[in-house]
């Protein structure tokens, strides 16, 4: 009988008596395979050896000669006692038990039948075992039927249902992770005392308490705290810092979904690919924050490339472990040992998940929202930018038409001007010829009062007129003038440069505090491969407008370089001059839609930039700055190009009429003055919103390769977007990007996500899943100790139209579910890790729930959901509105076994350590809500001291104490107040509070039974 | 220790309940050390590898049972504290030969620098000790021991950036989520006290530089039982480890008594051996209250001793204060010591900043290995000193007469060892005269992880724990034991 119960509780664990029953590949062999051979003789090609596999049938038959157990090589070589012969090689520290090795000759004596990994196989309904309902378990019978089943063969049975308060107190945490109150747990308990005869009458008030905690908002959040698990969500971004990542509403939605019942495959699919959904919704839109909650960096002199890869690679990993169970870590490296997950599998994913415009640093120096990002404003705050930018758009309309109309003004001034020359032009503010340094600066010839600073000696040789700046790539020139330039407004810069060689990078001028320190937030002007490179950036490179010269820069020459732009945050608006001609450009970013004056001084600055390459033994001269755009003609001139008269017919090819709307004609003039204010009133009603992080597919999806080792700079082999080979393949005309991902994800076709999502949500109530390996359902993971059940449940899941809060009402109202938790003693003994489930779940509460526990028993929790995350210690807000931190976690909440959010995770270990007894015992939050119960304890109950001590027992663990247990409270509390120091009052306060205390560190308080 | 273990197998829980049976009447030492570590791998091991990863006793009979590791964060400078280049001196303000760098790639902070001009150290060296082991001036005190110590010049390390650098030296992988050296040790040993957690971290207090993560300490995937417990420089070192105001010593017994009477009836009513585990888990908690503040209590070290590592010893925090507290805690059964002194990451004024470190960290971690040597500890302790990785030889930033910065740089680094199983007076390994790359005896982080695991008896490719799959080990598929260095 014992060996029978073992054999049948461990499946798979080799301690099967082979002699009972037929070898089965899936229970009883591919767990030997997997983890004693599969290493070296597995899926992995560049692992194997002996050139044998044994994952495969055909690829072993002859190594294995089924049926034919004395021409077996691999009998031969596992019961070898030959040290050079015996299989495992001693050498791996592996070995094989003598059962075991009985087994595999069993098998192969049987035949060596090979079986597809369970978990890899359709989800299929299984026929639900035959018998009677029991107790009125009508909804969730088929549990039961499963479970009974099983447990029938080794002549067990269903544990009675738990008493009334046992079982509210379960549900009540299982449902909405807070305690029942006092109320509710009185008339529960009259309620199921007035039908306990009657079964049927018992369940349905079970059934309308369970719909009460379904419609409960605190519903949303309880389901919400474990999916924060697996989508490591955190409020901080982590490695180095804990600098806010400020993605609550994240959160807030994901708490929203689960109250609304958003039915679970549009759940995943939302936050896989809501912003690929035709008329993506916001809520579409936020819920794909879920890919951006990974850990990201700050930290200056990270490569940004490498670091891209490492975010790609969490979603793509946090993917493997949230949907498909599976852990893909190993695949990034090599194809993985024990799954049939492949590199190629790996990168596969990887071209999924890496099309957005990111960039592998936060900014340091700045508090630019990481790129793509998603608008949080309100309607009325969308509103008004709407309008701001309606009215921007009417006036640029507007002056368009002005163009025209002036005309006839143009025609009139061009008789009679005079021509443009050596003198001031209009707005020109700023005229360097860096002919002579003094005392660190560089005169301004228009403005004595604004000269150039000089930084680090900076050499003068001849230039192009007088003296030239020579720079080291370390030292610089910089000017206040320039340095609070924004998007709105219209400014150029002409100046003399002259590069040494082809340069790979190099930073002419600039105003803005860092590179990718500060994602480069500002404007720019680089040589980039060669070529003249300008931007305005808010955030690179999801935020920003760049351009780039077609030509290459000619080198070892003076050139004439101008930047003129227009005001208007367009690519289009940013101009280039070379030598006095419009420079054909390359638009490589036009999206730039927030302020670039973020992080650093105010100063424009030439020749170098913080961690940036400079233009290292580059030469300038002759700088011009103007507070508008200048016009192609005026270009030309500062070029040294020949004058054209403006009475010359060429002039007005040469740029004349944009010359005299921007330098001369007021009217026009008047209008763009109009236009800027008008911008500038679209930025303040826009630039200061709030944003978050989210996906947004670029048009182009990056080129994805496998990486050599992972490695970031070692692409090999092209790949493209698909799910992984060996799971059922994604249909022909499926999307290439994450809608089409996702769409296979809740599809039939994959085996996984239904299981896995079940899995989970049964570990949540029991403990322990039906797979115990909730994060590996390859291979090497855990079978599953009700394999039918989990996948009845699974295809009941899809079946019902992934309706959640379904799945939850049908497994809480399973007898089984309800079972009480308590077994004889034999039964423990038999089963001491309850994989039967001839009894109900007993596990301790989470850290968020033992917090939220004392919350509400010292009446102080606040019941708001959602907003921003708290401080703990400053209100009394739910435990998941900590504010979480990477790096250094609410060490209170860590000790208790809370999930550091770094990576993905499926489940939390549970501990119970000292240092959790000297939390409750004396963490000063505990201490003052202990007070506090004690307080409210003695003012409802002044005159009765067995009244006051069962009604702190009933706050903390929502049953009434045992005869036994108040008498050894009552001696506390006797004990207690006379050692208090105190007399009176104050004596019987400390002694209830001790009680308090007491209570909050007893098992039943500290669990879940 | 857990009621659901992660791991669950038939054989582990047998032992578990037999180890029940045994102590469930007597709450003795062993059940309460069971708490804090000891044995904690009962229940825990997958079947798989049963009676192999579970260290009752060391893999094979141990050089040292405990360490201290002083952790120099920040990354110190090689070049100038024991890696004497005399070349960069004569060279200085040169740029770094292509040949030398071989296109090693820089961080984002210096690869876009004009040149990178080599820096001289500012500071003397000389030979100490009949090993004759080159020291710069910036450390007397460890000159005085130096024929106590053993150098690695050879170390070198994967990542470029403190992060993961750091990351990688304390659990293995620059990724976060493996368990630190600590816990694989308490997870592997256990401690050797029952009064004491296995593994204690202490920080020197009030330092800035790069930061410091739970992470460096944490248990990974391992129980959260093998964490670093963090020593805070205060009276109730311990997270909540004092009573609340109020709350007299005898008050706080009488309470546990009687919550060891409820969580008797309990058992009584159940018989569920889980609630044996409740009470021991308090008893321990109370214990710790008065083993903890007698571990840190400082008041009965003599003056000879106070006055060997310095008068910073007095002052809660500093690394001479840590220093001296991890002899005690040593003493007290501790398995491992884990100090980080942060603000080596000299990128710019280095010969200033290096000196006020060295200041603060030569003389302390000098007299703990005198004082180790005083006690007869220091043949069974292991000491351990470095960084994440080195710097360069190139200055970061302008170089000028007596100033200059230097890099991060990985490819060459130096470390000393010191006491249980280290052979004394060795140098080992060799870089070339720039100190930039290494020409003899590379050892890799992953073989200095599995060289500590040799002396304190463990294997370190049969020390495993099966998580998502596969069998994860401190030293991942590498690792070589650097057999020089060992007596």
């Amino acid at each position: 009988m014992a060996g029978v119960l073992v054999a049948g509780l461990f499946p798979g664990t080799g301690v099967v008596s082979a002699a009972e029953k037929r070898i089965e590949f899936n229970r009883d062999i591919r767990p030997i395979l997997s983890d004693r051979c599969f290493y070296c003789h597995g899926t992995d090609a560049n692992q194997r050896k002996g050139d044998l596999r044994l994952d495969a049938r055909d690829a072993a038959l002859e190594a294995l000669a089924p049926g034919r157990e004395h021409d077996s090589e691999v009998l031969r070589r596992i019961f070898s006692d030959d040290a050079d012969d015996v299989m495992p090689p001693p050498e791996t520290n592996l070995s094989l038990s003598a059962e075991e090795k009985e087994m595999l000759r069993q098998w192969i004596a049987q035949g060596a039948e090979y079986q597809g990994h369970w978990a890899f196989q359709p989800v299929v309904a299984p026929p639900v075992p035959a018998g009677p309902m029991v107790d009125g378990h009508e909804t969730g019978r088929e549990i039961d039927a499963f479970v009974t089943a099983r447990l029938q063969e080794d002549g067990l049975t269903l544990r009675p249902v738990a008493a009334p308060a046992r079982l509210l107190r379960r549900l009540s945490f299982d449902l909405t992770g807070l305690p029942p109150t006092p109320g509710e747990a009185e008339a529960f308990a009259s309620a199921m005392a007035s039908v306990a005869a009657d079964p049927a009458r018992r369940q349905a008030v079970v059934a309308a308490e369970v719909d009460r905690l379904l419609a409960s908002p605190h519903f949303g959040e309880r389901m919400a705290s474990d999916w924060l698990d697996v989508a490591r969500y955190a409020d901080t971004f982590g490695y180095q810092s804990d600098v806010a990542m400020n993605v609550w509403p994240w959160r807030d939605w994901v708490i929203g979904a689960f109250n609304e019942n958003l039915p679970f495959d549009r759940f995943i699919t939302w936050q896989l690919a809501g912003d690929l959904l035709p008329n993506a919704t916001r809520d579409q839109q936020l819920a794909t924050t879920f890919n951006r909650l990974h850990r990201q960096t700050n930290e200056g002199g990270s490569v940004n490339e490498e670091f891209r890869v490492e975010y790609v690679t969490d979603r793509v990993e946090t993917y493997g472990m949230a949907f498909l169970g599976l852990t893909l870590n190993c695949a990034k490296c090599h194809d993985h040992k024990y799954d049939p997950v492949t590199q190629r599998d790996y990168f596969s994913l990887f071209a999924y998940f890496q099309n957005i415009d990111e960039s592998g640093l936060y900014s340091h120096f700045t508090d630019a929202v990481p790129t793509p990002t998603l608008s949080l404003a309100t309607p009325e705050q969308e509103q008004a930018r709407t309008l701001a930018a309606a009215r921007v758009a009417r006036a640029e309309a507007e002056l368009t038409l002005e163009r025209n109309r002036r005309r006839d003004a143009f025609e009139a001034w061009r008789a009679a001007a005079v021509p443009p020359g050596e003198g001031v032009w209009p707005e020109e503010i700023g005229r360097f010829s860096f002919d002579a340094l003094t005392d660190g600066t560089v005169a301004n010839a228009l403005n004595e009062a604004e000269p150039g600073r000089v930084l680090d000696d900076v050499a003068l040789v001849p230039g192009v007129r007088g003296q030239a700046l020579k720079l080291s790539g370390e030292n610089n020139v910089s000017f206040a003038l320039g340095g609070k330039w924004t998007r709105d407004d219209a400014f150029s810069l002409a100046l003399w440069i002259k590069p040494p060689s082809v340069m790979e990078r190099a930073v002419i001028f600039h105003r803005s505090k860092a590179w990718t320190d500060a994602a480069s937030n500002g404007y720019e002007l680089l040589i980039e491969d060669g070529r003249l490179s300008a931007a305005l950036i808010h955030f690179w490179p999801g935020n920003a407008l760049r351009v780039v010269a077609r030509e290459p820069l000619p080198v070892d020459a003076w050139t004439h370089v101008v930047w003129s732009y227009d005001g208007s945050s367009r690519a289009a608006g940013l101009k280039l001059y070379v030598n006095g001609r419009e420079a054909g450009v390359e638009v490589v970013r036009d999206a730039l839609t927030k302020d670039i004056n973020r992080g650093g001084e105010d100063r424009l600055t030439l020749g170098q930039r913080f961690r940036d390459r400079g233009f290292k033994d580059g030469m300038v001269d002759e700088l011009h700055l103007f507070a508008r755009a200048v016009s192609p003609y005026e270009a030309a001139v500062l070029a040294g190009r020949p004058l054209v008269p403006p009475a010359d017919p060429s002039a007005e090819a040469a740029g004349l009429f944009d010359h005299f709307l921007l330098a001369v004609d007021a009217p026009h003039r008047e209008k763009l003055s109009v236009l800027r204010t008008l911008r500038q009133a679209r930025s303040a009603a826009g630039d200061a919103l709030p944003e978050i992080m989210t996906m947004r597919e670029m048009a182009e999806p990056k080129p994805a390769f496998v990486l050599a080792r992972g490695a970031y700079d070692a692409p090999t082999t092209p790949v493209s977007a698909r799910p992984p080979e060996f799971l059922a393949g994604i249909e022909a005309d499926a999307p290439a990007n994450r809608l089409g991902l996702a769409r296979w994800t809740v599809s039939r076709q994959n085996p996984l996500t239904s299981r896995v999502l079940v899995n989970r949500l049964w570990q949540s109530f029991f403990g322990e899943g039906l797979v115990r390996t909730p994060e590996d359902f390859g291979l090497q993971g855990a079978l599953p100790t009700h394999p039918e059940l989990l996948d009845f449940l699974a295809h009941r899941f899809m079946e019902s139209g992934w309706d959640f809060k379904a799945l939850v009402r049908f497994i809480v109202l399973s007898r089984t579910y309800q079972q009480d938790s308590d077994p004889p003693p034999d039964l423990r003994a038999l089963d001491p890790d309850n994989r039967l489930l001839a009894r109900g779940p007993a596990f301790r509460l989470s850290a968020e729930q033992l917090r939220d526990q004392a919350l509400v028993a010292a009446g102080q929790l606040n019941p708001a959901i959602g907003g921003p995350s708290v401080d703990p210690d400053q209100a009394g807000r739910r435990s998941l509105y900590t504010f979480w931190k990477r790096t250094m976690p609410d060490v209170r909440m860590d000790l208790f076994d809370m999930a550091k959010r770094e990576v993905c995770s499926a489940r939390r270990p549970l501990t119970h350590t000292p240092l959790q007894a000297l939390t409750l015992l004396n963490e000063p939050g505990f201490v003052a809500w202990s007070r506090r119960v004690a307080e409210a304890a003695a003012a409802e109950h002044p005159d009765d001291e067995a009244a006051a001590i069962t009604a702190i027992f009933r706050r903390l663990t929502s049953q009434a104490p045992t005869d036994r247990q108040l008498a050894i409270l009552r001696q506390l509390r006797t004990e207690q107040a006379a050692l208090s120091g105190q007399d009176g009052t104050a004596a019987s306060l400390a002694g209830l509070q001790a009680v308090a205390q007491a209570v909050m560190n007893f098992d039943a308080s500290v669990m879940k039974r | 220790m857990t009621p659901i273990p992660p791991f669950p197998a038939p054989a582990a829980h047998l032992t578990r309940r037999h180890f029940f049976s045994r102590t469930s009447l007597t709450l003795g030492g062993a059940a309460l050390a069971h708490l804090l570590g000891r044995d904690a791998a009962l229940g825990l091991e997958s079947p798989a590898v049963a009676g192999r990863g579970l260290l009752g006793q060391p893999h094979f009979a141990p050089k040292a049972t405990r360490a201290i590791y002083l952790f120099m964060s920040g990354g110190p400078s090689q070049m100038d504290l024991f890696d004497y280049k005399p070349r960069l001196n004569t060279d200085n303000g040169r740029d770094l030969p292509d040949s030398v760098r071989q296109g090693q790639r820089l961080t984002g902070m210096s690869a876009n620098q004009a040149t990178l001009p080599l820096a001289g150290s500012a500071f003397k060296f000389a030979r100490h000790g009949q090993a004759g082991h080159w020291i710069s001036e910036l450390l007397p005190h460890t000159a005085s021991v130096a024929d106590e110590l053993c150098f690695i010049k050879s170390l070198h390390t994967e990542a470029i950036n403190h992060d993961p650098a750091i990351t990688f030296f304390m659990t293995g992988a620059q990724i976060a989520g493996r368990p630190s050296l600590g816990s694989w040790l308490s997870y592997g040993l256990g401690s050797e006290g029952d009064n004491l957690p296995a593994f204690c971290v202490l920080v020197t207090k009030g330092k800035g530089g790069q930061p410091l993560y739970a992470r460096l300490w944490g248990s990974g995937f391992l129980p959260a039982a093998h964490s670093g417990v963090k020593f805070l420089p205060q009276a109730d070192a311990v997270p909540f480890l004092k009573n609340p105001e109020g709350v007299s010593g005898p008050a706080r017994r009488q309470l546990l008594d009687r919550l060891a009477e409820l969580h008797q009836s309990e058992y009584e009513r159940t018989l569920d051996p889980f609630l044996n585990d409740r009470i021991a888990q308090y008893e321990m908690a109370f214990r710790m209250q008065s083993s903890v503040p007698e571990a840190t209590d400082i008041s009965g070290e003599p003056e000879s001793i106070l006055d060997m590592y310095g008068p910073d010893v007095r002052t809660p925090g500093t690394f001479a204060a840590n220093c001296l507290q991890a002899r005690r805690l040593i003493e007290r059964g501790v398995r491992f010591v884990q100090l980080f002194h942060q603000d080596w990451d000299h990128h710019g004024g280095l010969p200033g900043a290096i000196r006020s470190e060295c200041q603060q960290t030569d003389q302390p971690a000098a007299a703990l290995i005198k004082d180790l040597r005083l006690r007869g500890l220091l043949d069974e302790t292991l000491v351990l000193w470095g960084g994440e990785f080195g710097r360069t030889a190139y200055s970061q930033g302008k170089l000028t007469a007596g100033d200059y910065g230097r890099d991060h740089h990985p490819r060459c680094f130096t470390a000393w060892a010191a006491g249980g199983g280290i052979r004394p007076g060795v140098c080992h390994g060799e870089t070339d005269e720039f100190s930039y790359n290494i020409s003899r005896d590379p050892v890799h982080v992953h073989d200095w992880h599995a060289t500590i695991l040799h002396l304190l008896g463990i294997d370190h490719e049969r020390l495993t724990f099966k998580y998502q799959g596969r069998r994860f080990r401190l030293t991942d598929v590498h690792g070589k034991i650097v057999t020089p260095v060992l007596a």
